[in-house]
C-alpha cells in the first residue's frame, strides 16, 4: 500500500474541508446579506487596485484655493484642510489600510498556520509553541504597536510587525485544535504504518484538511485586523504625511472637526464600511463552511 | 485549584519577562549616547568613559539587563527627557485617570451589554434578536474614534451639552461630566461584543470581561489621546511622539503589566465560578 492507496482516504476526509465542497457560492450568495457584503467588498478592493486610473484628482495635488470644501459636484467628498481631494485620497487611503491588514492577515495566518500544525503533529514542541503563544497573546495588538513605533520609529512597519503579531496566536491555536482533529482520523494513522514521510503526513493529509478552518478563521479576524490597523494609523504609529492612510486621515481631519467635520468623517466612514462588509462576509463564510467556529 | 493558579502564574512569568525585556529594549535604542549627551559637546574621551562606567553602559547586555529588572523592582524607572520628573511620578499622576476611564466604560458596557443579549437570547430569531444582533456587528465594526469624533461633534461641540477635553478632576470632585464622553465612546465599543457572547453564553460572564481586556485597553489609548484624557495612554503615545523614551518604557510596562493581571485575575476567577475547570 502506498500514499496514492491512502487517496481515497483523503478524499472522503477533504469532504468536509472548504475548497471541495459543492455549492459553497451558491450557498453564500442566497445568503442577500452575505451577498451584498461580498459585491461592496469586491468593489472596494477593485477600487483600491485600480486607483490610479479611478481617483479623479492627484491624493498628494495641494490647491490652497480651495481648502475645506464640503463635497460637492467637482470634488465628491470635499477637500481637506490644504484642498487635497479627499475621494481620490479615500481610495488611496484604502489602498494602504486594506494592503496593511491583509499582509498582517497572511503573513500572521502562514505563522500561525506553521506553529498550530507543528504543535499538533510533534507532541514534544507542543508545551514550547502554546506558551510562546501564551507570551504573545499576553500583548494587546496596541501596545505591540506603540512598542515597535517607540523603537523603529512610527510607520507602517510597526504596523505590519504589530498586527502579524496580532494575529499568530489565535490562529497558532485554532489551527491546533483543527489539527489535533485530523490527527485523531485512521488515516493519519495508517499513513504513518505503511512509512509515508512525515513532510507529506503534514503536509498532504494534515495541513490540507486544516486549511479550511484557518481560512475561515481568518476571514473572521481581518475586520478587527483592519480596526486595529487604522487604530494605529489614527495615533499616529502608522503611515506618516501625506502618505494616505484612512485611520491617519481620520486623525488629521480631526483638528478640523468643528470648522470641516467632512474631512475626519469621510474616512472614519471608508473604514467602517470596509470592516463591516468584511465582518458580515466572515460571519456567513463561518456559517456555510465552518459552524464549530463560533467566537 | 491551587495547581490551576500555580500554572497560571508559571505561565504569566515568562509573559512579564517579555514585558521586561521589550521595555529594556525600548531603552537601548536611544538615538545619541546618553554618555555622551551628559559629558557635553566637548568632553574628553576619558570623561565620556567614566561616565560610560558610572552609568553601567560599558556592561554586556545580560548584565544590563539584570540591572534594569532590579531597578524596576525598586521602582525606578528613570527620568523623562520632556519634563525631567521620575517616570514613577508622571505615571503615578496618570493611573487614575485611566482606571476611572475603564471603569466608567465597564460600568456603561456591561448592564447594557449583558441586557441586550440577554433580550437577544430570550427572542431568538425574532425581530428583536435580529435588530440586537445587527446593531452589535455594526458596533464591532466601528473604529473607536468614530464614535468618539461624533460625539465629539454633537454632544459636545454643537449641542454644547458636556465637556470634551481633559479631565475636570476625580469623579467624586466634579468629575463627573468630563468623564462622560469618554466613558460612552470607550464603553460603547465593548456593548456588542458583550451583548453578543452573552446572547450565545458559552463563556461565564467573568471571563467575558476579561477577553475584552485588550479591547479595553486598546480602545483606551485611542479614547485618551482623543479627548485629551491624562491618562497612561495618551502618556504613552505623547512620549512616542515626542522620542521621550524613558517615558515610553514606564508606561507601555504600565499597561502590559496591567494586561497580564487582569487576565490572571480572570484565569483564577474562572476556575472558581466553574468548577468543572478543575477537573481537566
Amino acid at each position: 500500500m502506498s500514499a496514492e492507496a491512502l487517496d481515497t482516504g483523503f478524499a472522503e476526509a477533504r469532504d468536509t474541508g472548504v475548497f471541495a465542497r459543492a455549492g459553497v457560492l451558491r450557498r453564500l450568495a442566497r445568503d442577500r446579506v452575505a451577498a451584498l457584503a461580498g459585491l461592496v467588498l469586491t468593489v472596494i478592493v477593485l477600487a483600491a487596485l485600480l486607483a490610479p486610473w479611478i481617483a479623479p484628482y492627484d491624493p498628494y495635488f495641494t490647491d490652497l484655493t480651495k481648502v475645506m470644501r464640503p463635497p460637492d459636484a467637482e470634488h465628491w467628498f470635499g477637500t481637506d484642510n490644504t484642498g487635497r481631494d479627499i475621494f481620490s485620497r479615500v481610495i488611496y487611503g484604502t489602498r494602504n489600510t486594506l494592503m496593511l491588514g491583509l499582509v498582517g492577515v497572511i503573513v500572521g495566518g502562514f505563522i500561525g498556520g506553521v506553529l498550530g500544525i507543528l504543535a499538533a503533529y510533534y507532541r514534544r514542541l507542543d508545551g514550547w509553541i502554546m506558551r510562546l503563544v501564551d507570551v504573545m497573546l499576553a500583548f494587546p495588538a496596541i501596545l505591540i504597536g506603540l512598542a515597535v513605533a517607540a523603537i523603529f520609529g512610527a510607520g507602517l512597519t510597526a504596523v505590519v510587525i504589530a498586527l502579524v503579531v496580532a494575529t499568530v496566536p489565535d490562529v497558532a491555536r485554532v489551527a491546533r485544535g483543527a489539527a489535533i482533529g485530523v490527527m485523531g482520523q485512521e488515516f493519519m494513522e495508517a499513513g504513518r504504518a505503511v512509512g509515508v514521510s512525515d513532510g507529506e503526513l503534514i503536509w498532504r493529509y494534515l495541513t490540507l484538511n486544516c486549511i479550511s478552518t484557518i481560512f475561515v478563521f481568518l476571514t473572521l479576524r481581518f475586520g478587527q485586523i483592519i480596526l486595529i490597523g487604522a487604530a494605529l494609523g489614527f495615533l499616529g504609529m502608522g503611515a506618516q504625511p501625506p502618505t494616505a492612510e484612512l485611520g491617519m486621515m481620520a486623525a488629521q481631519g480631526r483638528d478640523f472637526l468643528f470648522m470641516a467635520p467632512h474631512i475626519a468623517t469621510i474616512p472614519s466612514c471608508a473604514i467602517f464600511v470596509i470592516v463591516l462588509a468584511a465582518n458580515l462576509l466572515g460571519d456567513a463564510f463561518r456559517d456555510v463552511l465552518d459552524p464549530r467556529l463560533q467566537t | 485549584m491551587g495547581q490551576q493558579i500555580v500554572h497560571r502564574l508559571l505561565i504569566s512569568f515568562p509573559a512579564l519577562l517579555g514585558v521586561l525585556f521589550l521595555c529594556f529594549c525600548l531603552l537601548q535604542v536611544v538615538p545619541a549616547d546618553p554618555a555622551m549627551i551628559i559629558a557635553g559637546p566637548d568632553a574628553k574621551a576619558e570623561t565620556i568613559a567614566a561616565i560610560r562606567q558610572e552609568l553601567g553602559l560599558d556592561r554586556s547586555i545580560p548584565i544590563q539587563f539584570f540591572e534594569y529588572i532590579l531597578r524596576v523592582l525598586r521602582g525606578d524607572l528613570g527620568r523623562s527627557i520632556i519634563s525631567n520628573r521620575m517616570v514613577s511620578e508622571e505615571l503615578a499622576m496618570t493611573i487614575g485617570p485611566t482606571v476611572e476611564l475603564m471603569l466608567g466604560a465597564m460600568l456603561i458596557a456591561v448592564p447594557s451589554g449583558l441586557a441586550l443579549g440577554t433580550l437577544a437570547a430570550v427572542n431568538r430569531g425574532r425581530l428583536a434578536d435580529r435588530v440586537i444582533m445587527a446593531c452589535s456587528v455594526a458596533g464591532v465594526s466601528m473604529p473607536v474614534f468614530f464614535i468618539g469624533l461624533i460625539l465629539i461633534q454633537y454632544v459636545g461641540f454643537k449641542w454644547a451639552l458636556l465637556p470634551f477635553t481633559g479631565r475636570t478632576g476625580p469623579v467624586w470632585d466634579g468629575g463627573l461630566p468630563s468623564l462622560i464622553l469618554p466613558a460612552l465612546t470607550l464603553g460603547a465599543v465593548l456593548i456588542g461584543p458583550i451583548a453578543r457572547l452573552t446572547r450565545t453564553a458559552t463563556i461565564p460572564v467573568g471571563t467575558l470581561i476579561g477577553l475584552q481586556a485588550a479591547f479595553l485597553l486598546g480602545g483606551a489609548v485611542g479614547t485618551e489621546t482623543m479627548f485629551s484624557w491624562p491618562g497612561v495612554g495618551r502618556l504613552a503615545v505623547g512620549a512616542i511622539v515626542s522620542s521621550d523614551f524613558p517615558t515610553a518604557q514606564g508606561a507601555i510596562m504600565i499597561l502590559a503589566i496591567a494586561f497580564l493581571s487582569i487576565n490572571l485575575l480572570v484565569d483564577v476567577l474562572y476556575v472558581y465560578l466553574d468548577p468543572r475547570i478543575q477537573r481537566r
